[in-house]
């Protein structure tokens, strides 16, 4: 089922989460909404589901305008931050329970209902845990059955609010690449919020970047981290330094006083070199060097006193025999330019 | 403007059901046990007159039963004030035999109706009770005195200063104590400008509540208090009085005199909840 | 905070024993001074000629008559109370709304107003001289000095209880349960039966037997309503004053000692609930 949101709005007093948002979820695909806080991200995710009322615009499922339904008639799986697993049932009672609240009509029999929670329950592989209570579970287990309780209705939809927040870093990681794999596996269209770039670039098809409840930029991970649209998306994805610059005939240059535009170079897109070595060189000293990690990370000073941070493959840094308070210059080898706001 | 930019003033936008059913249930049910009989009163004293109303008011005997009926209660408010507080304290800090119980037993007041109590005070306190008899001997009369009227409030309100004081202990910081003491303070010192600061604004919750429900008892003060018009007569007897000659007028003027102050006290202990930070925790009643 | 280790309180932040001690010793002898002593008072005082008469003071048709009538104002109150409580709860709990602490102070009322006053209230509505009044007596229907006068006054001063037991657990509960189960296709009805419901099933337990006990034990209120036709409108409260005022000590107390047990009952019950919710906090944590 593709997602189709147009023209949201929503203010709560006098605090706008969301200013007149467009985006497009296709269908089958996995999309993060991804935006520091009051970004508006768990707002239209919610919207989407049904748990809040926008003031104004609409919501369609595969082009059919579902405003007007509830969010038990929506048909969509959610998942929690906080899981909101019923804490005095079961395991198994909590994702059987979209099942047992059907209509006499609809519902399926005990039996059928017995055999869709023990496959969701071999699927998160908690097998073992059907009789347990949420209480007695860790963070991640909790994760897991919300999730299976959400799948066990077969919404056409999954949302996912800052699924991994409330867990550890290590069970984070874990439970972030299961997710594409049951994604991959069961092929639900699926949004989920998340405030950790990391997440959204690993995990989704697509990424919409929010910011004061408008959507800067989406695209696929690659696009949204190396082609940013806005100099907030290229801020907010990944480090970044800073330089004051100007647009001289199509090409930038950077500069030591502001003048209305802001240059932007990676950390691993600046070189450094010990003789002045292509466009935009500057002079620098080294102030601090962190040599453990994948990477080298070399904090310098500018001739004009400013902090710039480069990183480079342990290889290069041993090619180069840096020291702390060396003089060298460093040239930006890929570059973004945004027009000061 | 339409219904649902109304709406949208008065409550903020939920998709839980059942608002407007239990809502308009509530204010049903409130607007017929309560607000409808209270405007009765008003308007039915309202019928009076400034002037009368005012007279009935300040007669000596209605006078009188204010002062024996807030003055009651304001010693005994104090009394648990302080014992209701160290009550608290010996419950929260201290671990000794048989603490469960009285926890527990703290609650009596609240569980056990007013007439059981009034009569189980008076039997103890007269003359040939058990206490009664040891401290009429030392010239201390209890029963059918004025006394006795503070000692069933005492009771009464026992509960309101330790289960208001009881819950700020148990949350206050042992690490506060424990710099005091690194500092150099002695244990009352630290008490004093440590601890009771802290516990403050409940026991003074606890006060009030305890006040607001003394003024109001019926139940276990009229049978030791003796209840002689001028000397031993508490308000809310005075209102039955005037109920039972059919001086609707005067039980009226009364009874609003006592709901004015009611609301104030009410005010005046919702202010103080919110200063303790517990607005949301059951007063007790 | 409710499982963690308690370590043995450094020297730094306890008293002193001797003043442990004293503090202990205080409360103690306070407590049993005015608290144990009156109800060990009312069991003796009841047994004092013997279980026999204890038993017999039974079988006064007009004791017999009260006890029903209280049962019956209970066995209509209690209900009632119980869905407004819930309905309250609801509302209040899980939506925010225009008005809201207005409308809880005004379910706090009973507690500030004299339960006097409540029962005048009634009677200035409904009583023959009342508001209502002629209009009651030409259609013949009887509030006051009869049994709905007394139901009224009884749901009167007892419907807080229940909903100021839910109210603050569901507000700390919070709506994520309730959504989670809506956007799993549950109705409105089905959400509060088997998700919110459960949740505050011991709570819930509590108020009704505290409501049930001060519902059975309330005396001003229906005092003021009931007129005191022996064999009509006595409840339990209003027999005992009866039987004491005639100086029936042993059958006052025998009845005293009926509502005493369900005073201790509530007690119990309200410790039970206390540790199963104790218990529930420490698996959570």
């Amino acid at each position: 089922m593709s997602i189709a949101v147009r023209n949201i709005t929503k203010t709560f007093g006098r605090f706008t989460a969301l200013d007149n948002v467009d985006l497009d979820i296709p269908r089958g695909r996995l999309v993060a909404l991804l935006g520091p806080s009051g970004s508006g991200k768990t707002t239209l995710l919610r919207i989407i589901a049904g748990l809040e009322v926008a003031d104004s615009g609409v919501v369609r499922f595969d082009g059919e305008d579902i405003s007007d339904r509830t969010a038990g008639e929506r048909r969509v799986g959610f998942v929690f931050q906080h899981y909101a697993l019923f804490r005095h049932m079961t395991v198994f009672e909590n994702i059987a329970f979209g099942l047992r609240v059907r209509p006499r009509a609809t519902r399926p029999s005990q039996q059928r209902i017995r055999e869709r929670v023990h496959e969701l329950l071999d699927l998160i592989q908690l097998r073992n845990q059907a009789g347990r209570y949420p209480s007695q579970l860790s963070g991640g287990q909790r994760q897991r059955v919300a999730l299976a309780r959400a799948l066990a209705v077969e919404p056409s939809v999954l949302l996912l609010d800052e699924p991994f927040g409330a867990l550890d870093a290590k069970v984070r990681l874990e439970l972030r690449r299961w997710l594409r794999q049951l994604h991959d596996e069961v092929g639900v269209t699926s949004v989920f919020v998340t405030h950790d770039q990391d997440e959204a670039l690993e995990v989704a098809d697509q990424v919409a970047v929010m910011n004061g409840g408008k959507i800067e930029q989406v695209g696929t991970p690659d696009e949204v981290y190396n082609n940013p649209a806005t100099s907030f998306v290229y801020n907010f994805l990944g480090n970044v330094n800073l330089f004051h610059g100007r647009v001289d005939n199509g090409m930038a240059q950077i500069q030591k006083e502001d003048s209305g535009h802001l240059v932007f170079v990676r950390p691993h897109a600046l070189e450094i070199t010990r003789h002045p070595n292509g466009a935009n060189h500057f002079r620098a000293t080294t102030k601090h060097i962190n040599v453990a990690g994948p990477l080298v990370k070399v904090e310098a000073v500018t001739e004009w006193g400013a902090v710039v941070h480069v990183e480079m493959p342990q290889e290069r840094f041993r090619e180069l025999a840096l020291v702390k308070g060396e003089e060298v210059f460093i040239t930006p080898r890929d570059l973004a330019v945004f027009a000061k706001e | 403007m339409t219904v649902t930019a109304a709406l949208a003033k008065f409550k903020r936008r939920s998709i839980i059901p059942g608002f407007g059913l239990t809502l308009g249930f509530t204010i049903f049910y409130l607007s017929l046990i309560v607000l409808i009989p209270l405007s009765a009163t008003f308007v039915e004293s309202s019928k009076i007159g400034w002037h009368e109303f005012w007279r009935v008011a300040t007669t000596p005997r209605a006078i009188a039963s204010y002062e024996l009926s807030f003055g009651a209660s304001l010693i005994g408010a104090l009394i648990n004030f302080v014992v209701g507080t160290m009550i608290a304290w010996v419950l929260v800090r201290y671990q000794f035999a048989g603490k469960r119980i009285l926890d527990s037993i703290v609650d009596l007041p609240f569980a056990l109706p007013t007439a059981v109590a009034g009569i189980a005070l008076t039997t103890l306190y007269a003359t040939t009770g058990w206490f009664g008899k040891p401290l009429s001997d030392i010239g201390i009369h209890v029963a059918f005195t004025r006394l006795g009227v503070v000692v069933a409030l005492t009771f009464i309100g026992l509960p309101f200063v330790v289960r208001t004081v009881q819950p700020v202990l148990e949350d206050l910081d042992k690490e506060l104590e424990e710099a005091a003491a690194s500092l150099g303070a002695s244990r009352l010192q630290t008490f004093a400008r440590v601890i009771y600061p802290a516990i403050f604004p409940a026991a003074i919750t606890g006060f009030a509540l305890a006040f607001a429900r003394g003024v109001g008892e019926y139940g276990s003060v009229i049978f030791i208090a003796g209840n002689m018009p001028m000397k031993t007569e508490i308000t809310p007897l005075l209102i039955v009085t005037k109920l039972e000659e059919y001086d609707y007028a005067g039980a009226t003027t009364l009874a609003v005199v006592m709901l004015l102050i009611s609301f104030v006290m009410l005010l005046t202990i919702n202010a103080l909840q919110r200063w303790n930070g517990r607005d949301e925790a059951p007063a007790r009643g | 905070m409710v499982n963690a280790v308690r370590l043995p309180a450094s020297p730094a932040v306890t008293e002193s024993a001797p003043i442990r001690g004293v503090l202990i010793g205080a409360s103690v002898a306070f407590m049993a001074a005015f608290l144990f002593a009156p109800l060990v008072l009312i069991f003796f005082a009841a047994f004092k000629q013997g279980i026999g008469a204890y038993f017999q003071s039974f079988t006064n048709p007009d004791t017999l008559a009260a006890i029903r009538l209280t049962l019956l104002a209970a066995a209509i109150a209690v209900p009632c109370n119980l869905v407004f409580g819930v309905a309250a709860a609801w509302a209040i709990g899980k939506f925010e709304f225009f008005g809201k602490s207005f409308l809880i102070s005004l379910i706090d009322l009973p507690f500030s107003v004299s339960p006097v006053v409540a029962g005048m209230t009634y009677v200035l509505l409904f009583g023959a001289q009342g508001l209502l009044g002629p209009w009651l007596v030409a259609h013949d229907v009887h509030i006051i000095f009869a049994v709905p006068g007394i139901v009224l006054a009884t749901i009167f001063v007892t419907f807080p209880f229940i909903a100021r037991e839910l109210l603050p657990l569901i507000a700390v509960q919070g709506n994520e349960e309730e959504e989670a189960a809506l956007t799993l296709g549950a109705g409105g009805w089905q959400t509060f039966m088997r998700v919110t419901l459960p949740n505050v099933k011991w709570a819930l337990l509590y108020g009704v037997i505290l409501c049930n006990a001060r519902a059975m034990g309330e005396f001003g209120a229906v005092s003021v309503v009931s007129g005191h036709i022996r064999g009509l409108t006595d409840t339990m409260p209003l027999q005992i004053e009866v039987l004491y005022n005639d100086y029936q000590f042993v059958p006052a107390f025998a009845v005293a000692s009926l509502l005493a047990l369900l005073a201790l009952a509530t007690l119990i019950a309200k410790s039970a609930v206390e540790w199963r919710v104790g218990r529930v906090k420490g698996e959570a944590a």
